[in-house]
């Protein structure tokens, strides 16, 4: 039996929805392919046709979040004013598109962004990091650094957001406030470290 | 304090020549902004600390360059090293505070209200504080008022201005109009602040720590306590617009001083949004030259206004300039109600005995020192606060007691104060009710302020009137 292109969107479509629904309700940990796939009514074979692996579900759902909050940032107000700015636009945009899975998120990201992890083209993260990354670079292009920028200070940018990422979904400050605070400064911090390629 | 070569030639003030005061303002404050643009704001307790012992640590080793380079120079040149030292140190002092902006920039900024207990140069250069902080960037700001609102101010007004017109301590000031066409000011706090305020008292505890063996300590202790619940109260924007609103409906229009409204809708505990009052900052006002007559009226309108909410148990407790504004029809606007002390019945007992004692019947001298300092008749040192009291007490009445306009420019009266309070401090005289913390600041800072001002104030006239207005 052929499996149309559309059959197959929405199948995938089906397994997000569940699998959003399995890590909010039951929480990360306890769910497994097994159950997502049961829930969805596929064969646990069939999902891994889809996904490999939980951390490869989560990674899409984070992902079409995200793209979903950067399509929307050049229409923000304020936008393009500063370097600052357009980075901290960007994370916190992300942020509150992930806010639905705050939750689950923290324990989700040990995994899928973990800094110990080899990284691949094939790993979870790695799309949700080369996307946010070529903004970064194209944030700091347009503000007065043509070149791209060296591996290692795209490293250091990594290595905070992951942390503001962290802080944020463990964030019980009103309007997670703390958080604000906390990207505005490590935001400042990196800016800082681009002076001297400007 | 490790200090080695480099620091303390970086510190020595500059020679002569063509790198004149002015030059070397200019060029300071521009390497302070690029700096400045760069710093996170400090919400960690320990961080805050070192930076505030890295200020005092700066501030010493400028004025040990001073020192040394006085031993090389003959007086002129001496004196010129010094003012230049003095702007150094400003600059720097400007520059921390900037940096911090918590607790420990609202304790910076009462020190700087207090013309020659520090020097000219700083008192002034500290001004700019209130207007020259480092901004926020409006995707922030943003989120702040989402926060509040759970809506942008795109949509909250008809229109915002994205840049800061005017920065405090703990948050920045934006010009916008409403949806019903009034202009008004939008004062937005950083986010997370109110918590570094607990941070920092922490701090402060920790420091005071090896004074509980002395006999102040107790006193000292619920002093710290009152400028934590005071700080506590002023990065609530909620309790601020409860006091405008009680201010303003002290003031009437003939009396030329106005209290900015609050609009309940766009005001929350981190935005506060009140009626925006156009006019000059003291240094602008000083600046342009104003007439003696127009001091004088200001003057007398910022002595008004003092004794007016005093009267009405309100103690305007942050005397800084950056509070009064100067409209050019001639009105006077009060700006910040963030520090303001609402005088509890006990207190207001406190106030009333202080009243009668200075003004009436010096024999209660006695038994306001005992219930304003909580020290006993038999304790040894009773005879040495009674003095201070009384000192105190005639200093601060000076200008009432003599018949006519009192000229707070002439700098002696002022001198005589400072040496007070720093003999005060010295003697370690500082048993006190902790409602003196603040209320001492706002005596002496409307003191300062009218001697920057140059004013001549028949305050003696203007307490009488106030008295006839409010007899309680």
């Amino acid at each position: 039996m052929r499996i149309t292109a559309n059959a197959k969107v929405a199948t995938r479509q089906r397994i997000l929805e569940v699998a959003s629904k399995l890590f909010l309700d039951a929480g990360w940990h306890p769910t497994t392919t097994r159950g997502i796939a049961a829930e969805a009514g596929i064969a646990t074979g069939t999902l891994f046709n889809y996904f490999a692996t939980k951390e490869a579900v989560a990674a899409a759902l984070i992902e079409t979040a995200l793209e979903r909050a950067y399509e929307g940032l050049p229409n923000q107000p304020g936008y393009g004013d500063s370097v600052e700015g357009d980075l901290f636009s960007l994370v916190w945009s992300g942020f509150r598109s992930l806010a639905g899975f705050r939750t689950f998120l923290g324990a989700a990201a040990e995994t899928i962004f973990s800094p110990l992890a080899r990284q691949s083209p094939d790993s979870p993260g790695d799309a949700i990091r080369t996307t946010h990354l070529q903004w970064v670079q194209s944030i700091i292009a347009e503000h007065g650094v043509p070149k791209p920028l060296p591996a290692v200070t795209l490293q250091l940018y990594w290595t905070l957001y992951l942390g503001v990422l962290a802080y944020w979904a463990a964030d019980e400050s009103p309007g997670q406030e703390d958080t604000l605070a906390l990207l505005d400064q490590a935001l400042k911090l990196f800016v800082s470290s681009l002076g001297a390629a400007r | 304090m490790d200090v080695n070569i480099s620091q303390l030639i970086a510190a020595l003030p500059d020679d002569g020549g063509p790198s004149s005061t002015q030059t070397l303002t200019q060029e300071r404050v521009h390497e302070i902004f690029a700096d400045l643009a760069y710093r996170p704001m400090p919400l960690g307790s320990l961080h805050r600390l070192w930076t505030a012992s890295e200020l005092s640590a700066q501030i010493a080793l400028a004025y040990l360059a001073y020192g040394i380079r006085q031993w090389f120079c003959d007086a002129e040149t001496a004196e010129k090293a010094l003012l230049e030292t003095n702007l150094r140190v400003a600059l720097k002092v400007f520059h921390r505070l900037g940096y911090l902006r918590g607790a420990f920039a609202k304790i910076g900024q009462t020190a700087a209200h207090m013309p020659n207990v520090l020097p000219d140069q700083v008192a002034e250069t500290l001004d700019t504080l209130h207007s020259s902080a480092p901004p926020m960037h409006y995707l922030l700001i943003r989120e702040v008022v989402r926060n509040e609102f759970g809506k942008d101010p795109e949509e909250l007004f008809a229109t915002f201005e994205r840049e800061a017109f005017a920065a405090a301590s703990i948050g920045q000031v934006h010009r916008a109009t409403l949806k019903t066409g009034e202009r008004v000011a939008v004062k937005i706090q950083y986010p997370g602040i109110a918590r570094t305020i607990d941070a920092d008292f922490r701090n402060i505890q920790a420091l005071m720590l090896p004074m509980r063996l002395g006999k102040e300590w107790e006193s000292v202790k619920a002093q710290a306590g009152e400028i934590h619940r005071m700080l506590k109260q002023e990065v609530d924007y909620r309790q601020e617009a409860e006091s405008l609103r009680n201010a303003a409906a002290l003031f009437q229009p003939e009396d030329g001083i106005v209290v900015p409204r609050v609009y309940p809708e766009v005001s929350g505990l981190r935005v506060l949004t009140t009626e925006l009052l156009q006019g000059t900052h003291l240094p602008e006002y000083l600046a342009a030259n104003p007439t003696q007559a127009s001091r004088n009226e200001f003057g007398t309108k910022i002595d008004r206004a003092w004794w007016r909410l005093y009267l009405a148990f309100i103690g305007y407790s942050d005397p800084n300039p950056g509070n009064y504004i100067f409209l050019s029809d001639g009105r006077l606007g009060l700006l910040d109600f963030g520090c303001v002390r609402h005088f509890t019945e006990e207190e207001r007992e406190l106030v009333r005995l202080a009243d009668k004692a200075a003004f009436e019947d010096p024999s209660l001298m006695p038994q306001l020192v005992q219930k304003a300092c909580g020290i006993h008749p038999a304790d040894p040192e009773f005879g040495a606060y009674l003095r201070i009291m009384q000192d105190t007490c005639d200093w601060m009445l000076a200008p009432h007691s003599q018949p006519g306009p009192f000229d707070f420019g002439n700098p002696s009266h002022f001198d005589k104060g400072a040496e007070l309070f720093s003999g005060v401090v010295r003697s370690r005289h500082v048993r006190a009710h902790p409602m003196y913390v603040y209320h001492n600041r706002a005596v002496y800072g409307l003191l300062a302020l009218l001697y920057r001002l140059g004013a001549q104030v028949d305050v003696a006239e203007v307490l009488r009137q106030e008295r006839a207005r409010n007899p309680a």
